[in-house]
């Protein structure tokens, strides 16, 4: 009797055992899930835009580690007006503004940029440094980027060498809304030791928003916009300013990132683009514009046998 | 006693058959590339994976996100414009391995496994090989077999044609250990 009855234990705590094994071997489908469930949170958006600039505005992109991005970017001279038409083929034949730069990433979020503009023969250098990145389960909403410029005008009089110098503060804040929209609104504050213009009345340091959005039409094309405001009686009082405002059409061709576009300020420099932008697209004075910028990868060659 | 004896074996062997159950939770995934313009060769060690040595059933799933390449731009184009990882976050294979080993046993056994390929949101039914090792009870898994792109509609455009090959090369290995709750 006392065999049978330890048989019978047996068998229940076996069958019990069986049956806890079956509750808890989940299917191999909801075991994956659970193995992978882990790896996915917070996980970093796919870039919101595609290069480092907009037409004026930098974007909250920065180059990643050991990267250098060649920039190559010209503003033509007016389509609309005399020195316009067919003759100049639109302005093709005046150059207004031409930026040559480099761009160099430190880490994957912090990047230094060096560059030259034809106006006023401004060398920039700025420091992006990305803080922040939208995740995909909107842990974080949004991208948030630091950018810190300066300019140095080496030529023409100035009083000091410390008027020669202008600065810039921004902080870039994005948000992809769907796979295709990216918008970008920029708080900026330029701060110029001998404004520009230099007249009475201007004063050096002003605030300025600057807001942009990319929709991604195909794969490779996206239209792009691009407009900024500076706060400033002076310039809202004067009744020169213009405001700059652009619109382009970007092509990404691996490697390279193209853009067309047609603004009507001059400038490229956003210190000059907010300081003293005057043509306005209603007199003719908008023209065509285009950003060629090409990525060079440093990285050493990681190889599947050293991995 | 006897009686028990014989239970409590039979009752062992039916707990351990429950037992024939592996998972892989850093399963390197390689894939490669190779144009005699470049070669282009990415790596990813989250690839998690099941194995049930009794059935034969075998999963993989592998967060595309996680393959790094050599170049943070091609891992960007990758993402965004081959694979379109933000719509299509995951590859993943279910088969069955055609006459499971023992893997009870040491040694290296070549395996056929069958079963469907899921990349960029288009599943491909495929027919892999591969080998199972077992070295002191340990579970490994290698495998290599290649993806044409155009049967994902993974689009190449003309532009860069002759930098990605028309058919990836992909290394699987994994390394096992029987699955614990």
């Amino acid at each position: 009797m006392k065999k049978i009855f330890t048989l019978f234990v047996l068998l229940v705590a076996g069958m019990s055992v069986l049956a806890q094994q079956n509750n808890k071997t989940p299917s191999a489908d909801s075991m994956l899930n659970l193995l992978s469930s882990a790896d996915a949170q917070h996980e970093q958006i796919l870039p919101a835009f595609n290069a480092t600039r907009l037409i004026f505005s930098p974007t909250t992109e920065t180059v990643k580690k050991n990267n250098l991005n060649f920039l190559i970017i010209h503003r033509f001279g007016d389509m609309g007006t005399a020195i316009g038409g067919f003759r100049s083929f639109f302005g093709l034949d005046a150059v207004n503004d031409v930026y040559l730069g480099i761009e160099y990433g430190f880490t994957d979020n912090f990047q230094v940029s060096v560059g030259r503009n034809s106006i006023g023969q401004m060398g920039e250098t700025q420091f992006k440094w990305a803080l922040i990145h939208q995740s995909t389960d909107d842990h974080t909403p949004l991208n948030l980027t630091l950018l810190a410029g300066e300019g140095i005008r080496p030529y023409g009089s100035f009083a000091s060498f410390g008027d020669r110098l202008s600065y810039i503060g921004e902080l870039i804040i994005s948000r992809k809304f769907s796979r295709t929209f990216s918008f970008e609104l920029s708080p900026v504050y330029v701060w110029d030791n001998q404004p520009l213009p230099y007249v009475p009345g201007n004063p050096p340091g002003f605030f300025a928003l600057s807001t942009a959005f990319r929709w991604k039409v195909t794969k490779r094309m996206s239209l792009i916009a691009d407009y900024e405001h500076p706060f400033s009686s002076f310039r809202n009082n004067s009744g020169n300013f213009e405001d700059p405002i652009g619109f382009g059409a970007e092509f990404e061709t691996g490697g390279h990132v193209f853009t067309l576009n047609v603004t009507n300020a001059r400038a490229i420099s956003q210190i000059n683009s907010l300081s003293n932008s005057t043509s306005s697209y209603g007199r003719g004075q908008f023209r065509l514009g285009f950003t060629i910028s090409r990525m060079f990868d440093f990285n050493k060659k990681k190889t599947s046998n050293n991995y | 006693m006897r009686f028990t004896g014989i239970v409590l074996l039979v009752w062992m062997s039916i707990f351990q058959a429950r037992q024939g159950v592996f998972v892989c939770k850093n399963a390197h995934i390689n894939i490669f590339s190779s144009t005699p313009i470049e070669d282009i060769d990415a790596n990813s060690i989250k690839a998690v994976s099941v194995y049930n040595a009794n059935t034969g059933d075998l999963e993989f799933s592998l967060p595309v996100r996680s393959l790094h390449f050599q170049k943070s731009l091609m891992e960007e184009h990758f993402n965004e414009n081959y694979i379109e990882s933000d719509k299509f976050p995951k590859a993943t294979f279910k088969g069955k391995i055609q006459s499971p080993p023992d893997v009870s046993k040491d040694g290296t056994y070549p395996v056929i496994v069958t079963g469907d390929f899921q990349i960029h949101g288009i599943t491909r039914a495929r027919t892999i090989s591969g080998t199972i090792s077992v070295v002191n009870g340990i579970v490994t898994l290698n495998s290599e077999f290649t993806v044409k792109c155009a049967d994902h509609n993974i689009d190449i455009p003309q532009i860069v044609f002759h930098n990605i090959a028309e058919s990836i090369r992909v290394r699987v290995s994994g390394t096992y250990a029987p699955f614990k709750n």
